[in-house]
């Protein structure tokens, strides 16, 4: 597995595209209002599936870890939501914590890890 | 040499930036290139604080809140210019007047002209922001500003030879860590 995170718009999907061979069909997109789908090479904006996840009670660690196949060989992406100001809503505290375990496990399982600045990549593991 | 400094708030990436300004003019010209048009009270202590920071370190300041392009041609481009802060200049292009309505090549125009600037002046230092890691969910007015400043970012960082994040008073190298 390779995790990419980093900043809003800071260049994530195109350093992929860039060094893992793949397209945009090639790419799941996240989204806040459903269910996710986890049987492409890569899932982009993850942050919004565990922003799903929070909505519907679910933890986004157990659920990915139940439903992801192939594991080994996906890419994801994340922004990075870590470093604002705590939310003042409760579901957006919960999504951002969710988040943070979430990443903390995939970050664990990873071969590789990249963050991503202002279109500069970065390794961190 | 072209240097561009961002990371989060109150990280030191001003401070440090004087210096790299300070190391990089040598004999020549030091120049501070005030970015914010300030509105009130609370603008104008921050411009008397940054004053009084800089005070005895040589720099003349100008202020160019926008129009970069023009402000140019004031200049012999021979000396060094300490940029502060790239995301106060989109600020200014971006929401312009009071109507409230948003200049959507702003971006474009603000990313040609400081690239086009610093391949003429003998030295440039950035400074900008990350705003990028937060947990919310922006107004389409906010989220354009952001899309703009990643743009603007992307496009100073790929021309500049040295890149640095700054965190808490650490250096993150992105790039060119061999020329400081």
């Amino acid at each position: 597995m390779e995790l990419i995170t980093g900043g809003a718009f800071q260049g994530k999907t195109a350093f992929a595209k860039e060094n893992f061979d793949i397209s945009d069909a090639d790419i799941f997109v996240c989204e806040k209002n459903s269910a996710p789908e986890f049987d492409k090479k890569c899932i982009s904006h993850i942050e919004k599936f565990s922003f799903w996840c929070i909505e519907h009670g679910i933890e986004p660690a157990d659920y990915f870890f139940e439903h992801a196949e192939n594991i080994e060989e996906k890419i994801i992406i994340s922004d990075d939501i870590s470093c604002g100001v705590v939310p003042i809503n409760k579901t957006e505290r919960a999504w951002r914590e969710a988040n943070g375990r979430l990443l903390i496990k995939l970050s664990e399982k990873s071969e590789h890890v990249y963050r991503i600045f202002c279109g500069l990549s970065q390794r961190l593991k | 040499m072209k240097i561009f400094i961002s990371g989060g708030a109150k990280n030191g990436k001003s401070m440090f930036a004087q210096k790299c300004a300070k190391k990089l003019a040598e004999e020549g010209h030091l120049w501070y290139l005030a970015t914010m048009e300030p509105r009130d009270d609370e603008d104008f202590a921050r411009v008397a604080r940054h004053r009084n920071e800089r005070a005895g370190w040589g720099f003349k300041t100008a202020e160019w809140g926008r129009n970069i392009a023009l402000h140019s041609e004031e200049t012999d481009c021979k000396g060094t210019y300490l940029v502060d802060s790239v995301t106060a200049l989109l600020s200014n292009e971006m929401f312009c007047g009071m109507s409230g309505s948003i200049n959507k090549n702003a971006p474009a125009k603000v990313a040609a002209e400081l690239i086009d600037f610093s391949e003429k002046a003998a030295n440039v230092v950035f400074v900008s922001d990350n705003i990028f890691c937060d947990a919310a969910f922006y107004d389409e007015w906010t989220d354009s500003y952001r899309v703009g400043l990643a743009f603007v970012d992307k496009a100073l960082a790929e021309k500049c030879d040295v890149v640095i994040e700054f965190s808490y008073g650490q250096i993150i190298y992105y790039k060119g860590e061999e020329l400081l």
